[in-house]
């Protein structure tokens, strides 16, 4: 694991270059001159994964008496065991979540044990153009993918038992385990992490008879459910505030990155943290930098991975280099997915976070932001307003134009931004942190098992 | 219990506040033990509880003003509860406009300002029932678009989604015998319990009180504070600042006595 202040990979033949070359310091009269950039190291292969935090490293955050709560909500089901099912182990939102969750469940007593279906390429390929369809795209569902779905799911079906109390599917990849229940000795439940509102009709036919016979589900937003005969749960996604991309930071390796970076601290920093993706707009964001530029002084920062392994990834930020030109107030750093220390310290040396998404799901950079304590100007897509509530725990905008008048705004109004970051903590604090997670599962294994009282 | 303690209750339940105050300083100077009755004994033990919620998302979703009314008249009572009652704790650090879902969302994404400041007048705390809550935000929406029939018009591109929230009780370690151990108590309880024992205990109770002062009037006979902790503006204040205004009324009266 990388330590504050350390370059995670000794090897200075792994070491590649994450931001753009050296640019000439102070462009602007009366700007202090920044420090010039060195190049930035990040390791080419990721570290290790850190320990699982316990339960108790939770209370300096949340309390004793949510720490309490969770352990009096656990305890009538403790010793009652849960099953855990997705596809992927590594990468990907839901394995990092089940990483996180599974170890805290254990802490309760709640014993957990986390599975993972196995299949074919033919299998990954149709699970994956389900995936798209089901985000609304154009698919054409033949009888032959139904039956590379169907018999990939039999096969995990007779490798696994499901003799636990309450079994949980995330996602469609393994929602034909359904077909290995036999009775009501246990409770089943689809976790699904993606959004439904618009799915192909043909794929969602096939898959809906199959939720159906589900004990419940679960959604990560009302907006990505469907009309559906069992109760639908509403787990808003989370972030583990002691991960590398949120726990909190010495100064000194925040100043180092920027150092690292180019990124001075002595002046204000708007930063977006994204995949350089068309839908995450940062084009947009380079022009209500310009727009705003005209009248406060700032850096920008846009940084964020996907152009290596993406060939759009690459076009966009070819495109967002060519947009910043060699104005050497904009910041523009590829960064490899495990990048999370380096990303948590530019959350924290920001002045402003911005998230100018054109479309979005959650949108979980925006919920580190606000842990950050960051005023936040954010898209009202997706399930940013969900976090975002305009001009209490943030700001919402709808145009470029409307981004860089907040960014003004906030530029010379500190004090309101200060209030809104605050807001935006205890907003993250209540309903988007791990802990909340936990307490979300255990009050619905309570419901499911008809111990509410 | 002291019986000059009990005295000055029974006197205070009788007689009112100008009576209790005399009636407690009476039984502070008979009492020998002048360090119990500063605690202010209580009758009963009050035990601090707290509540934990869990969101379900209902079939109900309104885009227009006909829409929220037919959710609103449809949704289940757990629905009402959920957006009038619970998201006070989901949004406790927000202490200026903000105050239901159904306000928020007529304001901001429905762009009706007029309905959605009418919506935010709703004080929870006046409704001893669900039923009641869904009766006034009728009256209200009903109200508004009699007299602004174009409002019908107009479409949120964000639409309502009506959920609602099932609760599991929760004991806590925290218990309290005295006015004291009380103040203690506020201080250490998470404000989950604030939230239960002081707006939400109204629904239980079915009256327009918290479990706070039925219990300070109730078992140790503190009349004034009890109305005092009902005056509080949970609108216009934190939960974390509710807590603090409860603290320093208890405590003011806890000085008096010292």
């Amino acid at each position: 694991m990388a330590e504050p202040g350390q370059v995670s990979n000794s090897n200075p033949d792994k070491i590649r270059t994450a931001a753009a070359e050296a640019a000439p310091a102070g462009s602007q009269a009366g700007v202090v001159d920044r420090p010039s950039r060195r190049k930035p190291q990040i390791s080419e292969f990721p570290p290790p994964a850190p320990p699982a935090p316990k339960l108790a490293d939770y209370e300096p955050i949340i309390g004793k008496s949510q720490l309490n709560e969770l352990r009096f909500l656990a305890s009538p089901v403790a010793g009652r065991r849960v099953k855990m099912v997705n596809s992927t182990a590594l990468g990907g939102g839901v394995a990092e979540m089940l990483n996180q969750l599974v170890p805290l469940l254990d802490e309760l007593e709640v014993k957990t044990n986390w599975e993972v279906i196995t299949g074919g390429n033919d299998f990954f390929e149709i699970t994956k153009a389900f995936h798209n369809a089901l985000h609304g795209q154009e698919f054409s569902l033949t009888q032959q993918a139904k039956d590379v779905f169907l018999r990939t799911t039999e096969q995990n079906r007779q490798k696994m038992n499901f003799d636990e109390e309450f079994i949980v599917i995330h996602d469609p990849q393994p929602a034909g385990l359904i077909g290995a229940r036999r009775d009501n000795s246990s409770h089943w439940i689809w976790r699904c992490h993606i959004d439904l509102s618009h799915p192909n009709k043909d794929v969602w036919g096939f898959l809906q008879p199959m939720v159906e016979r589900y004990d419940a589900a679960v959604f990560s937003s009302p907006a990505f459910a469907r009309s559906l005969p069992i109760p639908q749960a509403l787990f808003y996604p989370c972030i583990d505030p002691l991960s590398e991309k949120n726990k909190e930071l010495d100064d000194k390796f925040i100043q180092e990155v920027c150092d690292n970076f180019g990124v001075d601290r002595s002046r204000p920093i708007v930063t977006q943290i994204s995949r350089f993706d068309r839908l995450k707009d940062p084009l947009g964001v380079l022009r209500a930098y310009k727009m705003a530029k005209k009248y406060v002084d700032f850096q920008l920062v846009l940084a964020g991975g996907g152009a290596a392994d993406d060939p759009e990834g690459a076009v966009v930020l070819k495109e967002a280099q060519e947009a910043a030109g060699d104005d050497p107030d904009v910041i523009i750093l590829e960064l490899p997915p495990w990048s999370a220390l380096e990303i948590n310290a530019l959350q924290r040396a920001s002045t402003i976070i911005i998230q100018k998404s054109l479309k979005e799901g959650f949108g979980l950079t925006v919920t580190e932001g606000l842990w950050k304590a960051k005023p936040t100007i954010a898209s009202a897509v997706g399930g940013i307003p969900t976090q975002v509530i305009d001009k209490q725990t943030g700001l919402l905008v709808h145009s470029v134009e409307g981004c860089a008048y907040q960014i003004r705004y906030l530029l010379t109004h500190p004090e309101y931004g200060i209030q809104l970051g605050k807001n935006g903590r205890e907003h993250v604090k209540e309903n988007f942190l791990m802990t909340t997670n936990a307490r979300r599962w255990l009050l619905l294994f309570r419901i499911l098992a008809g111990i509410a009282s | 219990m002291d019986k000059s303690v009990h005295q000055a209750r029974t006197l205070k339940a009788s007689h009112g506040f100008r009576d209790y105050k005399r009636s407690t300083e009476m039984c502070m100077t008979m009492t020998s033990q002048g360090a119990e009755a500063r605690q202010f004994t209580a009758r009963t033990i009050f035990d601090f509880k707290t509540a934990s919620h869990l969101l379900f998302i209902e079939r109900q979703r309104a885009s227009n003003i006909d829409e929220l009314l037919e959710g609103v008249k449809t949704c289940s009572e757990e629905s009402i509860f959920q957006h009038t009652f619970r998201t006070l704790q989901e949004h406790h650090f927000i202490k200026e406009g903000f105050s239901n879902d159904f306000a928020q969302w007529a304001y901001v994404d429905l762009g009706e300002v007029g309905l959605g400041e009418r919506l935010a007048g709703l004080d929870v705390r006046e409704f001893t029932s669900l039923g009641a809550v869904r009766e006034r935000i009728v009256e209200i929406v009903e109200e508004f678009v009699n007299e602004n029939p174009n409002a019908r018009k107009r479409c949120s591109p964000t639409p309502f989604y009506f959920c609602s929230s099932r609760l599991i009780v929760l004991p806590t370690d925290l218990r309290a015998d005295s006015l004291v151990e009380f103040v203690d108590g506020l201080k250490k309880a998470g404000l989950h319990s604030i939230q239960y024992h002081f707006i939400e205990a109204r629904l239980r109770r079915k009256l327009e009180s918290n479990d706070f002062s039925i219990w300070l009037k109730r078992d140790v006979g503190l009349d004034r504070e009890a109305a005092l902790l009902n005056q509080i503006d949970i609108y216009t204040s934190t939960l974390e600042g509710v807590r603090r205004k409860i603290i320093q009324i208890l405590q003011n009266t806890l000085g008096q006595a010292s």
